[in-house]
């Protein structure tokens, strides 16, 4: 290769594309530098840099909404903006903001490094949106990787705490399988895309380009190899959502990692899976028959094991984390009806915003509720929470109501929409299953509430062998404003929605 | 005789297999580890085949992003292990189930 060519291959690069992404990477290595350069009292105002740079970089997005790279693919290919991956930046870096704010408490309560804490959070962050803009399977490979790799870390980041590292051991292993499952289904698809003898004039340079994939799928309805690659890519993503059943690792990581990294989980890692599964239903397509039934039978169990399995935990985190395999469960459901109906990714996409803004008002009453120990919070510690600290239970009720889908709050909007996408899919079984699940639901949700609320409620289990009520911190006023912030949008999205929901559905 | 493209998916597969099922069942968290790698050879060697198969350059860098991130996990990953076994002790999976109901 000359040159030349590989000047003008670097000429065309539109730098500009990825600018939230650049600067993401910039602020994270400001981040190593500032540690160096402070003085050691100084350092407390890392994090507070760190979450006013995301700030700025968030607004910068959101004045930047309609990019003049709409539309457009970038980098030979290998990204492709439109406002889809606009939307998910934003809800990206607010993820990463409240990661950020949350981190702060949390880290105060352990004796380990602080900078680099903030500085994976941003770097996962920006890899998670190169990876929902990706267009190219080595690009989509890439940045999920950079995204697994740097939980890896983040989930065993309390390394003085054998549970964290635990976790973080399962969740290497589970990790690494799943992503050499996604791996091979790239192999085969590129194998059979690429082919000479069967792949289109011109295709097989560009053999794993989403378009070309299409186009070649298209063109061979009904290749074999084609549906071994498609069902790998599927299980791989499935291990990210923690759909069933690739769920086993959910409540161990989820019970394991530090709350912040547990809320990332939650929130980021599965939008991103969402996410990449939405982009892929314009690629796989043409292969519906064999898709939609795969995905189908997956949403079912998930819901049904999500639920039945919440039902009989204590511990709050491994609570939320089969909580929120029932979630992935109704988004699965969504991205079905998204096969049959393009409306129902605007449907998906609102659930994800009501389900971030209420998962991070109930991690947060979690994070102070915890003690010491995070890995140990049981739904006895929230027995006097209503008496000692009411704003704190508020909030958790709030956030706890929308999880469970209760109108007028925001998370019944959300089902409301993916239910509706649903039944005009014409998808009645499922919808079945996912109200039967709501109905479960309630329950868990519902005896979290009553154990904060309610001071005479005790559990099942004898008070021996869980520690005492942990000494709570003092909530500071910024967190307070958060919160109440959270909360205030989790009931006004509940019953007025303005434009967001013709806004998501038009594109 | 010579050597197709389907006996480098062939031995590719298998790979794969003995990887996956060695990661299943295994208990000694540093086998289950080799395992792992062992399925990104498998489709490190794959890739390849495709590559050589289809003349297309795409695969073979692809498989330099791929040694990269396994690069990069086998450092994480032995880092987390080595600090657990200073923590419990223990490399085997059996024994490392602290995080249960």
């Amino acid at each position: 290769m000359n040159l030349d060519l590989l000047q003008a291959a670097a000429a065309k690069n539109a730098w500009g594309a990825i600018l939230p992404e650049l600067l993401l990477g910039l602020l994270a290595l400001f981040l190593l530098i500032l540690e160096i350069l402070l003085p050691k009292k100084r350092h407390g105002a890392i994090p507070a840099i760190a979450i006013l740079g995301q700030i700025a970089i968030l607004v910068g997005t959101l004045v930047n909404l309609r990019s003049g790279y709409l539309g457009t693919e970038t980098f030979g290919g290998l990204l492709q903006h439109d406002m889809h991956g606009q939307f998910m930046r934003v809800f990206f870096l607010l993820t990463s903001i409240l990661v950020s704010i949350l981190g702060v408490p949390s880290l105060a309560k352990q004796q380990v490094p602080r900078v680099e804490f903030f500085h994976i959070v941003i770097v996962v962050t920006g890899a998670m949106m190169l990876l929902v803009q990706s267009h190219h399977f080595v690009m989509l490979f890439v940045a999920l990787e950079t995204v697994t790799i740097g939980f890896y870390i983040l989930v065993s980041y309390f390394r003085s705490n054998p549970l964290s590292l635990e976790a973080g051991l399962k969740y290497l292993v589970m990790g690494a399988l799943s992503s050499s499952l996604l791996l091979f289904g790239i192999v085969f698809l590129y194998g059979v895309v690429g082919n000479p003898e069967l792949s289109l004039p011109g295709a097989a340079s560009t053999a794993m380009d989403f378009t070309s994939i299409r186009q070649f799928l298209e063109a061979h309805p009904d290749n074999f190899l084609a549906k071994v690659g498609i069902v790998l890519v599927l299980a791989g993503i499935a291990f990210k959502i923690g759909a069933v059943p690739f769920q086993i690792w959910i409540p161990d990581v989820y019970q394991g990692a530090p709350t912040p990294v547990t809320a990332l989980l939650a929130v980021g890692s599965k939008a991103a899976g969402f996410a990449v599964l939405l982009a892929l239903t314009g690629v796989f397509a043409p292969y519906r028959t064999l898709v939609v039934p795969v995905l189908s039978v997956m949403a079912g169990a998930t819901i049904l094991f999500g639920n039945l399995a919440a039902l009989t935990q204590y511990n709050v985190k491994r609570l939320i984390g089969l909580s929120g395999v029932s979630h992935a469960g109704y988004l699965l459901v969504g991205v079905v009806a998204a096969y049959h109906d393009p409306m129902a990714v605007g449907a998906v996409y609102f659930y994800l915003l009501v389900y971030l803004i209420a998962s991070f008002a109930v991690f947060g009453v979690m994070t102070y509720v915890c003690g010491e120990n995070d890995a140990d919070q049981e739904l006895e510690h929230y027995a006097d929470l209503a008496k000692a600290n009411p704003f704190l239970a508020v909030v958790l009720a709030i956030g706890l109501g929308s999880l469970a889908g209760i109108p007028p709050l925001a998370g019944f909007i959300g089902k409301l929409l993916v239910f509706v996408a649903a039944f005009h899919a014409g998808l009645y079984v499922l919808l079945g299953i996912a109200i039967v699940g709501v109905v479960i639901s309630i329950y868990y949700y519902f005896g979290w509430i009553k154990a904060a609320v309610f001071p005479f409620w005790s559990g099942r289990r004898t008070a021996e062998g869980v520690s005492q009520a942990c000494p709570r911190l003092q909530v500071g006023l910024l967190f307070k404003l958060v919160l109440g912030g959270l909360t205030i949008a989790t009931v006004i999205l509940g019953v007025y929605q303005g434009g967001l929901i013709p806004w998501l559905a038009a594109r | 005789m010579s050597v197709t493209l389907n006996d480098y998916l062939l031995v590719s597969v298998l790979m794969f297999v003995v990887g996956f099922f060695g990661v299943l069942m295994r208990r000694n968290t540093l086998i289950v580890y080799m395992c792992l790698e062992l399925m990104l050879v498998a489709a490190t060697l794959a890739l390849v085949a495709f590559s050589r198969y289809n003349q297309t350059m795409d695969g073979n860098v692809f498989v330099f992003f791929i040694l990269t991130v396994a690069a990069a996990e086998v450092a994480v990953g032995l880092a987390i292990i080595v600090a657990l076994f200073r923590r419990r002790h223990t490399v085997q999976l059996d024994e490392l189930n602290a995080l249960k109901n």
